[in-house]
This record gives C-alpha cells, structure tokens and sequence, in this order.
C-alpha cells in the first residue's frame, strides 16, 4: 500500500452574523465552530502526515474566490489554500478569523470548496478528498442547483461531512438546544443536507453529520498516528513433522512518544551550539585522561572484572538459528500465573491471510487448547540474532477470528521469591465480622461495572478507552507552548482530569460506606522520630542557640558514622554498651540514674558468661561508666556498683576479671575527681589492693543467672 | 518491528524504566549481605538413603547456587562462607575454636565459586575433611566470629542475614554454658540488625527446634503467635527453594499511600517479583592494566569552547517545522499529575481484566504496619472480601512525584503453604498494568475457515501426548547463562567455557517419538496432499532455501522443449527471475549479471545456437 496516500481537506466555515447568535449563557455557534476547527488542525499539526488542508471562510465581509463574477459568490473567502497545515495556520485562525456581519449561501461555499478542491489536486494523487462544512443551516439557499452538485460530488469523489449547532435526527418539532427552536431557514437547510448526505450514501450518509459539542469532545484527544502493524511470518513448530505457518502481530505495547527532546544552548535555541563529549579517565588522583581507543571492554563477573573483547564475546554468545515459534509442550492455563509475565508485549498470531491450509491447521489447534483449557509453551526467536525466550501461547476465539495470544513467561533469574509475614494467622489483623461487612458495602457501591435494565452490562470506566494522559498533556503544553513562546503552560484540560478520576456517580454513591468504613477501621499515621530530627532538631532551634549547636557538633565528630546510620539509640545495648551509653548521658534523654543501671545490667550479662573474651568486652565498658560519671560529677552509682561488685567477685569466680580491673587502675572515684565522693584518692587505691589480698574462697561456679538479678537487686 | 535494531531499541528504553522500577540504589540504601554458617560436623556429611547427597553436600550446592544466582542478578552484595564445628580454625587472629571462614565477608566471584565447587560431592567431603576436618562445636563462638566479619566491613550494610545450615538440633550435645552462650551471642547479633535463619536439615528422628535454635534464630517478620513452623528440608530443591525466598531482601520500590477514599489512607509497599534479568552493560578497560576507567561527560559550547552547566541548555522538539522550547523542569513537570499513591477508582469482577491486556511485570502489593497502624487490618479485610467475591480494585498508580499515571488492576492473591509449610504463594494484591487505548493497535484479521471437530479431536491427542507441568523457576536464561559461564571461563583461565543445557529448546526426539503417527494423521486431515506448510509464503526467497537443503524442491523444472517454446515465441520475459536463474543452471547457461534482461540474453543466445 502507497505509504504516501494523503487527504485533500477544506474546512469551510460559517462566519455569517446568524452564527454569532446564542441563547443566554451560551456559547454562540460562531466560537464551538472556531474551536473545532482549531483542535482539529492542531492534532493534523502534531499527526505530522501529509494531509493537505484549506479554509473557507463564508459570510465573511470580503469576498476571495476564483468563482466571484458580479453578484454571484459573493463574500465567500478563501482563506488558505491547500497546503499541509503548520502552526502559522493555526495562530491565523486564533488572531484573524472573526464573526462577520454578512450572510452568504451555503451550497455556493460547497461550490467554491469543490473549485479549490479539484484545481488545487489536479495531477497530483491523493487518497481521499473531502469538504468539512461548519454551519448553522441559517441562510437560505436556492435547492435548485443541488442536483447537479451532488452530481459533481459523485463524480470527483469528494465525500462531505457537516458539523452543526443541532443534532440532525433532533428535527424541528424537538428544540435540542435552549429551547430555541429552528428556524424555517434552518429546517429548510437541515432537509438540504439529509438530501445530500443520503444520496452520497444512502446507508450511512447521516452519521457524517456532527454536532458541535460532540466533535469538541472527540478531538480533544489527540490521536497519536497509527503505526502500522508489522506482520511477522514464522512457522510454528511441534516436533520436527507438524508445520503451521503463522503471522505474528504485535497487539499490546507500550506506545512510546515518537519525538524525544532534544537539548539546545538556552540563549540561541541552537542545537548546533551545544556538544556532548565522552571523556575516559583512569581511577586515579589525577583522573589522567585517556584515548577512547586505549580502553577495551570488560564485564564484572562478581568480584572480578573480566577483560572480554566485542570479538571474543561475539564468537562466544549464546547463539540462536533464525526465527522460532517451537512448541516444548503443553499446559494447563491454571498452571501459568498471571501476575509472572514479563516482557512488553503481547503478539497475536494468526495463519497468513492467503493461506486456507494453515487457517484450519492453527484453528484446530486453538480449538483444542480451548477445550482442554491449555496452553502451548513455545520457545520464541524474533530473528537470527534475538535472544530466545519462553511465552505461552494462549487460545483465543472471538467472533470475528481466531488467534493464539502470545506472552512471555520469565526465566528462573527474573524471578524474586519473597516471602511475606502471614495476614491470615496474625490475630492484630484479622478483622472482624463488623469489619468484612463495612468493606462488603464499599465493594457494593463501587462496582464500576453493573446492568441496566435490560440486563446489558456497562463499564463505568475502561482504561483501554483512555487516552494516555501522558501524551495529552504533552502535545497541549507543545500547542500551547509554540503558539504563545512566552506564556507560563496552560493547566491541565478539565477533561482529562476528570477522566482519570472516580465516575461521579461512584464516588457519590460511595460516601456513606466510606464514612462507616472510616469508623470501623481506625488508621494512624506514624511519626517517624528520624524526620522529626532531621527537620526540627536541627533547624528548629539553630537559630536560637548558636553556640549550642556548635557545640553539638564538635562533639559529634567523635561517634562513628554507624551513630547516625543506625538510627537513634534509645537504649543500652549488648552490642557496644560503652558507646550507646555515651551517647545516651549525651542526649539526656534518660535521668542518669537509669542509663547507669542499663549498663551495669550489661556487664552484668555479659560477666555471666566467664570467658576471656566478654571479659574483655566488659572492661571499656566499665572505663566508660567511671569517665562519664565524672564528667558529669555524679560518683554514686558508680562507686557503689563497684563496690557491690568486688564484694560478690569470690562468690561468681570472677578473680580473673578483677584482675584486669586492677590492672587498668579502674578503682572508685575520689573526692578530687567528684566532690560528692565519700572516698578520699587513698581510699580509692587501698580499695583495689585491699581485695587481692583476700583469700580466694570457694571459687563454686553457680551457673545460674539468678545471681545476676539479685546483684541488681542489692544496688 | 521493521529492523531488529529498532526492536532491540525499544526493549532498552523500557529497560531504563524498568531500572527505576526496580529502584534499588546501593548509593542511597547501603549493601546486603549474607554469611553461610554451615555445621562441619560428622552427621553432616552422612549420605542419605536412596543416595541422596549429605546434608554437607547439598549445604555446599546451595551456596554455590547462590553465589551465582548473585554474581548474575545483584553483584554488590556481600557473602561469606564459615563453617563451624570444625576441627581446623581459621579466623583473623585465630581467637575463636572449631571456627573455620572459608570466605571472608566480601563480593563473590569466579575464584570463590571454584572453591565451593571443591567442597561438593564426594570428593569434597575427602578436602573438607583434610582441610576443616569435624572437631568441637562451639556455636557462640562461631556467631562471635561471624558478627566480626560484619563489624570489618567498612562499607555500609543495608541488610545483613545470617544462614544456619544445620542437622544437628543440640548442637552442643546438652552442655547448656555454651547453649547459653550461643543464645547471648544471637541475641546480640540480632540486635545489630543481623537476621539468623535456620536452614535445618534431615535428622535421623526428627530435628526438633524447640530444643535450642528456636532461641537463636529471629523471630518471624509478623510475630504473629502462630509462625510457621518449618520442617526441616530433605531434598536439595526444597533448600534450595527456600535459602532463595531469603536470601534476597524484600525491597519495595515505592512506599505509598492506598487512598480508598479522601481521609482513608492506608500505607503499602510496592514490590517486584518478577523482573527480566539482563546481561549487565560492559564496562571499560583500560588496556595496560585491565583497572576500569571512569567516563566523564561534558557538555560545552561549540563556539565559545566553555563548559555549559545542565542550566545552560533548554529542550526543544520540533513540529511542522516550529521549534518549540521549553524548561528541563517544565519538560519534567509535564509529567507530573498527582502525588505518588494508588487512588481506589472502584472495583469490578474478575473476568473484566482482559488476559491480553499485558504491559509490563507486575508488582506485588503488601501492606506498611509501620507507617500506618491498622494498614494490614484494613488490607487483610479488602484482601479477602476481593478474593470471596472474585474482584478485583481498579488503581490510579502514580510511583514517583514526576512520574504519569498508569492504572492498575488490583488482583488478590490468598496466602498458600506447601506440605513443609514453606510459602508458595504471599497474601496480597498484585498490581497487573493495563493499557491505555494508545496501547492498543488496531490489526485486521484475517477471515479464515475454522477447523471441524475431528481436527480438533485429532489435535487435542497430540496435545494430551506432550502435557507437562510448568515450573516458571523450571527455566534458566540460556543467553544470560552462557555469558556468565563464559566469563567464568575466562576468569579462571579454562580452556572452554562449561556446556550449557538450553532448556528453552525443544526437545524434537521425545516430542517425535511421543507423537508417533498422530502429527502425520493430522497432516493429513488438514493440508492438502501438495501443500507445503514448510514452504516460505514468498516465492522469491524459495532460491534460498533451495540452496540450503535440498531433499525437498516443489521446484518447476522446465523441459527443454518448454523453454525453446519459449525462446522461439519470444516469451521469456514472462517467466520470473528464479525461474530463469534455475533454467540457466539447468542448461548449463554462465550468466554474469543477475538482471532479467541479461539472464533472458544469455537463455537465448545458448537456446538458438
């Protein structure tokens, strides 16, 4: 087919003074009309085919035409000849095309139409021809010639379409629109154009005729061009003696925007100004630039990086022999899940057109999938150097045809076998009978899909009949945007807003149930500590405290990164006790008094243990408690933790451990460090020679952990 | 679909989407990591019946099945190999007993995959044991050990797990100091954010896990009263598949809000679980040392030679010969529609999601406890009134602040367990893509006679005959595989990268020899005796394929008096440019030229001589 076979269109429209007329609080003909003929050369600009396009302008105030001789088509103007249109086009009917003062006939205007139509494509080939007429019927006419136009239109192949204020079937005694009823120029009009549109086609001649509000509606979506469908002939395989020839078609893809953006230099717009380059440089402090040829290419195999040339690899890769479509076998449907598809596209594979013999062949295989309720799972190659995959093949019997659905299934290494915690055995989240019921009636209320009366099911909201908003929000801002240069981008069209929302009628209806199921199921957002942090200790109160916050800061630099990291330490933990207990006296989060006794519980654990290396782990932590409580000046709790400690060391076996306390000099604090203390720097020393003298009593290892809490007991 | 390389283009450009998607960013969320600690005991190299490998042998075939798995589909993460229970130590500073790390904490790679492949099978056994050897168990200690290797890493640690492969349910034979100490020592891992898993394995009798590792290993993530409680695993599949479900952590590409309605928020997380794994890109070398090089992309003016910053630029495209310009942030605002979130748009059944209405992988949604309390309550109630009433939640999905809206069907998806309690199936939504109407294409379908019920009788026989079970983990990638295996090769300097079995060929011998007679009987009762399904639909490439094999040639062979018909009534032209080409053949005739006009001339000029 000639990809080149392009329309020949003229708009023509009517901007006599009847057009300019509205009931009150309407919009007048004149500016529905405009904007039709506005969205719809605006979606040909962005179409970017080779549509050819003219205006017309009747009623206008001058007249412009090849055919005007003395009275005779009178203020009938052409505006623009056949040319493919541009956004030059688009900016003349936004600034230049105003309601008019005259009237003019409108099957003169057709006339002219014709003239330009046939004169302008003369010797060249277009595919189709065809008028767009915009009026409201209110001139009158002279029937007299319509014979012979229709008889022209038949001839040239020129096919017509009316776009009109009213609805054509709405007639006379019905006044569709503000109660203002057509007038006799209008109904005389009106039978005119039935005339004419049914003798160009007898059986759908009306459904060419358009309202105005309805073609706003329609064109405000942008339609993006078609792409062709590419047909893919393979033979489907089972085994090596069973042949089907098939054409695959691609039917489900992700449509992509055909133009991407492009970066200029801002101040001159110029693409040409601007390079991207692409420098190589070794790891080094340097960052030594090196020659793109001095590089070869490499793949990470884990840890190590492989040296593996485009050569080598090219000699080496998985290879595959042509294109494929091989059965491996045969499954269940139930034994494909749905939600395990990859892949971006669905194919639908038929036989080829011309080809009866395939045509049965695939039918009875599709048929015998049906009714098994299986599937084929087929290897599939797009061509000699694609990679292979896995797809299933499913029946599908339409009315209109057959046809096996092809979509991929993943490999074992695209597949992430989580698993998650069970909803159902978790007693917090079972909801009650109350509870079902509420989410019962919004399920009720929320069906987007129900009966009429006649037992025809309605689709409140097909998504397959969405445009992609994203691609309708694009090409409004580029009309807008190349239309007014300057101008910030509009909003977003209302209609696609409301598109993509709830149908009012089920959000209306889902009020209540909602209300009730908001009752039932109380929710609670929660405050997460970390960004209470990040937001308001840190900023909130800098400006008040300066110093404080420097202060801060400087300290801060003495904790590990993992301080930060691991979120924020509310407690003493068994992993580094010493370090969470800094940071706890540091926050003041806790009174002095619980932190101390978190960590001597700590060290109590980890005592309990008897083995060198918690023994080790014990002594920073005891250094810790000594520094910090003289910082902080209170000596209590830890002198008398010491204490209490030597006192039951015989009893616990744990000479070794006192051993190393003495030998790191961690004894009581004195009266010089903590003025609180009750022991004077003598006392202190004579505190830890004093116990290595006594005898070592009965070193009975009590293996209970029973001691531990009576030790904490006794503080 | 016209060039292979626009196709090829196409899967890339979703493969960065898809990348997004998968949203895991090591920058920003640190690095997992995971340590094997496997009991060298004895018991555990003991065969079992039916020459089922030991429980060391299929530990050993696990970890090498992971350490591959990673290599391929996240290889930043971290592994380590120790074994405990050993009779040899090997750690740092030699401070902890029966303690042997095979493998530091570290990314693995080609060398480490070799060394676990030593330790398999029988004669792994024979080097485990002359290297390791069985000894004392000391597990608190071994736990110590391990929390070092975490503690040396110097990168940051997202997620750090810890795998127990054990048969030994008292692991210390009742002396309960060192029960003790184990338990302490968990507990503290714990703390630090280190998941302990028990991987159990066969016991003679029964392995009981209330005895002591009911106290080591983490609690289940729901802490619900009722967690499953495992059996432990006897065949080498059922480890493997349950060392998978943990062995990557759960990542959620998205934290959003599921608004059912204005002030009725409830918290999820998006998750993927199935995602087309690619061969990564390549890195480049530079060529003395084989060290990677970094790239560096500059952008600059072509007239003045000055760097430009990203501000410097502005986007254009260009239509009908107008250039229109905009912002990079208005390009990215364009984009922007609603907050990141799942909007309820309603529900509708089950057999109005379309089975051809396909995208893109789906994602897994599950509920956020922590962000939202009583999320999971309200989830679980929609769960299962969509499950009862086979429906499914119509979803506005909007991921990320500048990302377009797509819809989602909400399907629900009720919790399953195999007979060993694992899971097979999680309870929550998954959230299949539907096209938009731009999506969609419009083809014509050709009209074509339907097959009558004996031919699809006889074709039902043949699908009865090659019925199988499909696995979608049954699988591998054999583009993926063979590059790996090829680096492998290459890394450890082989002489030929290992074979690969593809198992996405058919297997044309069984398929064959299953069938029979039954695919000629269906050939015969639907294709007509001289019909060549075979046979390329156009007639110009059949040289080609006569070139190629050459049993079958439906060929029109002209006599010699057909073609002098032909000379002499000056027809020749008639005939077409294969045709001609395969007369020459016949008769012997040299053509220089393959243009008709020269092949008709030489016919000719050998015919008339």
């Amino acid at each position: 087919m000639a990809r080149s076979a392009k329309t020949a269109l003229v708009l023509c429209l009517d901007v006599g003074f009847s057009m300019s007329n509205s009931a009150p609080g309407q919009e007048p003909p004149f500016q529905q009309a405009k904007k039709v003929i506005q969205k719809f050369v605006q979606r040909q600009v962005f179409a970017e085919n080779k549509d050819e396009l003219g205006l017309v302008l009747f009623g206008s105030d001058n007249t412009k035409n090849n055919l005007a001789k003395d009275d005779q088509y009178q203020n009938i103007s052409v505006h623009r000849q056949l040319m493919i249109p541009n956004f030059e086009l688009l900016e003349e009917i936004q600034n230049d095309v105003h309601p008019g003062s005259q009237q003019a006939d409108w099957l003169d205007a057709l006339v002219v139409c014709m003239d330009l139509l046939q004169n302008e494509t003369l010797g060249k080939k277009y595919e189709r021809l065809n008028i767009v007429m915009l009026t409201d019927l209110n001139t009158p006419s002279s029937p007299d010639q319509l014979d012979i136009i229709i008889g022209n239109l038949k001839r040239a192949g020129i096919t017509l379409q009316f776009f009109l204020p009213f609805p054509v079937d709405g007639g006379g005694s019905n006044p569709p629109h503000g109660g203002k009823a057509l007038s006799r120029e209008q109904q005389q009009g009106l039978e005119m154009t039935k005339q004419v549109m049914m003798s160009l086609d007898e059986e759908d001649g009306l459904e060419e005729v358009y309202t105005f509000s309805d073609a706003i509606e329609k064109l405000s979506v942008f339609k993006r061009v078609e792409k062709r469908p590419m047909a893919w002939p393979c033979t489907l395989t089972i085994g090596s003696s069973l042949a089907i020839k098939i054409v695959g078609y691609k039917a489900v893809c992700e449509e992509r925007p055909r133009k991407s953006w492009s970066v200029v230099d801002a101040q001159t717009h110029q693409k040409d100004d601007i390079k991207r380059d692409v420098v190589y440089c070794l790891n080094d402090d340097e960052e030594t630039e090196v020659q793109k040829d001095d590089t070869i290419q490499g793949y990470r195999y884990g840890s190590d990086i492989v040296p593996f040339s485009k050569v080598d690899q090219d000699q080496m890769k998985y290879k595959t022999d042509g294109k494929s479509f091989a059965v491996l076998g045969f499954t269940k449907q139930s034994m494909i899940n749905r939600h395990q598809f990859v892949g971006t596209q669905v194919l639908k594979v038929f036989a080829p057109k011309d080809d009866e013999h395939a045509g049965v062949a695939l039918s009875g295989l599709i048929r015998a999938l049906d009714d098994l309720k299986m599937v084929a799972v087929v290897r599939y190659v797009y061509a000699r150097n694609g990679n292979p995959q896995l797809g299933a093949a499913f029946p599908c019997i339409k009315e209109k045809y057959e046809c096996l659905v092809y979509i991929q299934l993943p490999f074992m290494e695209d597949l992430r076998q989580y698993s998650f915690p069970s909803l159902e055995n978790n007693k917090k989240y079972t909801p009650s009978e109350d509870q079902l019921s509420a989410v019962d009636s919004l399920i009720d209320s929320m069906m987007l899909v129900e009966e009429d009366k006649d037992g025809v099911k309605k689709d409140l909201f097909k998504v397959n009949h969405i445009p992609n908003p994203q691609y309708q929000r694009l090409f409004q801002c580029l009309h807008h945007r190349a239309v007014n240069p300057s101008a910030p981008l509009p909003p977003m069209d209302p209609w696609l807003t409301t598109a993509l929302q709830r149908p009012l009628a089920v959000a209306t209806r889902c009020q209540a149930p909602l209300e009730i199921l908001k009752k039932k199921f109380p929710l609670k957002e929660v405050v997460k500590k970390k960004e209470l942090k990040t937001s308001k200790e840190l900023f909130g109160n800098s400006t008040e405290e300066p110093d404080a916050k420097k202060a801060k800061v400087d300290e801060e630099e003495d904790f590990n990164l993992a301080d930060i990291t691991e979120g924020s330490i509310t407690q003493v933990g068994s992993v580094d006790p010493a370090r969470d207990f800094r940071t706890l006296i540091r926050q003041k989060s806790l009174p002095f008094g619980e932190v101390c006794q978190q960590l001597t519980g700590r060290i109590e654990q980890l005592l309990g243990n008897k083995n060198m290396n918690y023994y080790i782990k014990c002594i920073p932590c005891i250094q810790t408690f000594r520094e910090q409580s003289v910082q902080v000046g209170n000596a209590d709790h830890y002198n008398s933790y010491i204490q209490s400690l030597k006192t039951s060391i015989p009893v616990r076996g744990l000479q070794e451990f006192w051993d190393m306390l003495v030998q790191d000099a961690l004894t009581l604090i004195n009266k010089d460090e903590v003025e609180g203390s009750t022991f004077s720097s003598h006392d202190a020393k004579q505190f830890l020679t004093a116990g290595e003298k006594k005898e070592e009593v009965v070193a009975a290892v009590v293996d209970d952990t029973g001691d531990v809490d009576d030790l904490l007991d006794m503080m | 679909m016209a060039q292979w390389n626009d196709y090829h283009h196409e899967d890339e450009d979703v493969d960065g989407e898809e990348r997004d998607e998968s949203g895991v960013d090591y920058k920003s969320t640190g690095r997992d990591s995971l340590v094997f600690l496997v009991d060298a005991s004895k018991e555990m190299f003991i065969m079992g019946e039916d020459e089922e490998p030991s429980p060391f042998d299929m530990t050993m075939q696990c970890v090498r099945s992971v350490y591959t798995s990673k290599i391929i589909s996240s290889d930043k993460d971290l592994v380590a190999l120790v074994f405990y229970g050993t009779e040899q130590s090997k750690n740092p500073r030699n401070s902890f007993k029966h303690v042997y790390i095979y493998h530091d904490l570290d990314l693995p790679g080609a060398r480490r995959v070799q060394d676990v492949d030593g330790l398999r099978g029988e004669k792994g056994a024979q080097v485990a044991g002359e290297t390791m050897g069985s000894g004392n168990t000391n597990l608190g200690e071994a736990l110590w050990c391990c929390s070092n290797l975490y503690s040396d890493i110097k990168l940051r640690l997202s997620h750090k797990r810890l795998m127990i492969f054990t048969c030994r349910d008292t692991p210390h034979g009742g002396d309960s100091e060192r029960d003790r100490q184990a338990r302490t020592k968990a507990s503290d891992l714990k703390e630090t954010g280190v998941v302990i898993d028990l991987m159990h394995l066969m016991k003679p009798g029964g392995f009981d896990v209330s005895l002591f590792f009911c106290d080591v290993v983490s609690p289940p993530e729901d802490e619900a009263e009722l967690g499953l409680q495992m059996e432990p695993c006897g065949k080498l599949e059922d480890l493997q598949k349950r060392v998978r479900a943990k062995e990557m952590k759960k990542r959620s590409v998205a934290r959003l809000n599921l608004c059912l309605g204005e002030g009725m928020n409830v918290a999820v997380g998006v998750y993927i679980t199935a995602l087309q794994a690619r061969k990564p890109n390549a890195i480049k070398l530079y060529r003395d040392n084989n060290e990677p090089v970094r790239t560096k992309t500059r952008l600059y003016h072509t007239q003045t030679g000055s760097l430009l910053l990203p501000s410097d630029t502005k986007r254009v495209q260009v239509y009908a010969g107008r250039q229109i310009v905009m912002e990079k942030d208005e390009v990215d605002v364009i984009k922007k529609f609603s907050d990141p979130g799942l909007e309820l748009i309603g529900f509708k059944p089950m057999e109005r999601l379309k089975l051809h209405h396909h995208l893109r992988s789906a994602v897994f949604i599950y509920p956020e406890e922590e962000m939202v309390t009583g999320s999971a309550c309200v989830f679980t109630a929609l769960l299962r009134r969509c499950s009862v009433r086979n429906v499914f939640a119509l979803c506005k999905y909007t991921r990320i602040r500048n990302s377009p809206p797509r819809f989602l069907a909400l399907v629900p998806q009720k919790e399953e367990v195999d007979d060993g309690q694992a899971q097979i199936a999680a309870p929550g939504f998954h959230g299949i893509f539907l096209p938009y109407a731009d999506d969609i294409r419009t083809l014509d379908t050709p009209q074509l006679p339907t097959a009558s019920e004996s031919q699809v009788d006889k074709m039902k026989e043949i699908v009865h005959k090659l019925r199988f079970k499909y696995r979608s983990d049954a699988f591998e990638n054999p583009v993926l595989q063979q590059h790996y295996r090829n680096l492998e090769a290459l890394a450890l300097d082989l002489m030929a990268p290992e074979h690969i079995e593809d198992l996405t060929m058919p297997n044309v011998n069984m398929i064959d020899q299953r069938l029979g007679s039954l695919a000629q009987e269906f050939r015969d009762l639907v294709y007509p005796a001289d019909y060549n399904p075979e046979g390329k639909t156009a007639p110009k490439r059949k040289p080609a394929e006569a070139a190629g094999g050459t049993e079958k040639k439906p060929k029109v062979e002209m006599s010699e008096d057909e073609l002098r018909g032909h000379v002499q009534k000056g027809n020749l032209g008639k005939l077409t440019v294969p045709v001609l080409k395969d007369a020459c053949k016949q008769f012997g005739v040299k053509v220089t030229g393959t243009k008709k006009q020269e092949l008709i001339d030489a016919l000719t000029a050998q015919l008339t001589k």
